[in-house]
């Protein structure tokens, strides 16, 4: 006997039948993609900014006259080695601090015996405020302090809400992907009535025909997916290289890895949603024929 | 034979489609196990609707319908594509599958139920070379014609050895020669024990072997040909 032809797909399964449907699913794929490394880049933004103002504190002793400058700074200096011993005390220069009102005075010559503030950064874990101000006060010192960690909060607060929007949009996209994938299913099961009535005819089972559209929207998704995702990473790679888009962008080689991983999960849930809209669809849609009957 | 359990049994069923006038009212008919069972009747008079109701296509507006030996109004979705699964039917439009070959068409039976290829590749060969479609097996049915499709159809039906055959009009559209040894097919299946319902108009065919025949006039079953 001769052998066994190869088994052909018992649903058609041609590229021209669905090439919109095809576009369609890598457009979704590639925003579904551009939303999530929006959202990761966001989260690295945040991590970098926080990272860097946490746990910094700026004091500024309001002097009397320039002369001052001196004993009052280190007053002020030990006074905070006393209240916050493990914090790193850094004073800045009289220079320096005069450097600071440039933007405000601009280039003008400035007198010598101007009380410039004197300036003192605390950078430390868990530096208190309030023991730093009673520190300086107890000390008989003038002073303010310029909590850095209250820009931090702002800043996690808009970082947040970027993630949240990236998110937002991923969720959207995914969504509209299950809608998608629903109505081409009973599209495709409308197109393949005469297949379907067969299979029936033949003694296949719901859960039968349901797996041949799970398989048909898995390798349909999987494939979109693929395609999608792959032009948002070749996208946010050429992103990357353009200075404006900093720290959003693919910092180096693990932040860049990581992100792959994370379109690759993507792909998988992408391609996961896809077969179980058909799935779902296919099975609630023969039990509708079923009790049409 | 008549000692042998009714494979299909109806009770005054009657069906109607949608609100239009029953096309069926007050079918009584048996099919006992291993009959051979010609149905007859005028165009229009429901036989295609009584044979769909007998393959579980369709459900009847009211009266009773048992296959198999069990109430086909009780039967759970498994069930009833459990008893699909034994009866071939072979239908007038044929029913193939257009992008699939005339060998997938035949062994589609068999795929379904979920049998390895290698357990049935040399029996879909054979029975495509007996019903003289061996050199057409890596064809697709746009391209074959009336007879051919024809014949892939009753070979699918066959192909899985069904304790019921059901078909409508199978010979309709081959030759005289073809016909004869379809029939001889029907018949062969029957002596294994297969029970077979042809629906035909064909008296010639009727006449070839000596089987039970039932004719349908105003949506009843009477049994005895037309007079």
């Amino acid at each position: 006997m001769s052998a066994a032809p190869i088994e052909a797909p018992l649903l058609p399964n041609r590229l021209r039948n669905a090439r919109a449907l095809w576009v369609v699913l890598i457009i979704m794929a590639l925003l579904a993609g551009c939303a999530l490394l929006f959202a990761r880049g966001a989260m690295r933004l945040s991590g970098d900014w926080q990272s860097q103002l946490s746990g910094t504190l700026t004091v500024q002793v309001i002097l009397e006259s320039s002369e001052d400058w001196g004993p009052q700074t280190n007053l002020a200096r030990a006074a905070l080695a006393d209240a916050v011993p493990g914090a790193d005390i850094e004073l800045v220069s009289q220079d320096d601090a005069k450097a600071l009102l440039k933007p405000w005075l601009g280039n003008a010559v400035l007198p010598d015996d101007l009380p410039v503030p004197g300036l003192i950064n605390l950078t430390g874990n868990s530096i208190s405020t309030a023991s730093v101000q009673s520190a300086l006060v107890e000390a008989g010192l003038k002073a303010t302090i310029d909590d850095n960690s209250r820009y931090a909060d702002q800043l996690r607060g808009t970082a947040k809400r970027l993630v949240g929007i990236g998110l937002g949009t991923l969720l959207l996209i995914l969504m509209a992907g299950l809608s998608v994938n629903i109505f081409a299913t009973r599209a495709g099961m409308t197109a393949q009535k005469e297949i379907i009535r067969v299979l029936v005819q033949v003694g296949a089972s719901d859960k039968f025909i349901a797996k041949l559209f799970i398989g048909q929207a898995l390798r349909r998704g999987a494939l979109g997916a693929a395609i999608g995702l792959c032009f948002a990473a070749i996208l946010w790679g050429i992103l990357s290289l353009t200075s404006e888009w900093g720290g959003l962008g693919w910092t180096g080689f693990t932040a860049g890895l990581k992100d792959i991983l994370w379109l690759i999960c993507l792909g998988v849930i992408f391609a996961g949603i896809c077969a179980a809209a058909a799935g779902i669809t296919a099975a609630r849609q023969l039990a509708f024929e079923r009790k049409r009957l | 034979m008549s000692n042998l359990p009714d494979l299909v049994n109806f009770e005054r069923v009657a069906l109607r489609y949608g609100r239009g006038p029953e096309v069926l009212s007050d079918a009584t008919l048996d099919l006992p196990q291993g009959s051979f069972t010609f149905l007859t009747g005028p165009s229009g008079a429901g036989k295609s609707t009584l044979l769909k109701l007998c393959y579980l296509s369709l459900i009847p507006s009211r009266g009773l319908i048992r296959m198999f030996g069990r109430d086909s109004a009780l039967l759970t979705n498994s069930e009833r594509q459990a008893i699909k699964r034994r009866i071939g039917v072979v239908l007038q439009d044929f029913h193939l599958i257009e992008h699939l070959s005339v060998y997938e068409n035949v062994a589609l039976p068999l795929r379904v139920s979920g049998q390895p290829r290698e357990s049935y590749n040399d029996d879909v060969v054979e029975l495509l070379q007996w019903v003289g479609l061996g050199h057409r097996m890596q064809a697709y049915p746009p391209t074959l014609s009336g007879g051919e499709k024809q014949r892939c159809a009753i070979a699918r039906a066959v192909i899985s050895k069904p304790d019921l055959l059901i078909a409508d009009e199978p010979t309709g559209n081959v030759d005289p020669g073809i016909g004869r040894r379809l029939l001889r097919l029907f018949s062969e299946m029957n002596r294994m024990g297969t029970t077979i319902l042809i629906a035909t108009h064909d008296t010639h065919l009727i006449d070839e072997i000596d089987a039970r025949v039932l004719r349908i006039e105003n949506g009843m079953v009477f049994k005895g040909k037309p007079s």
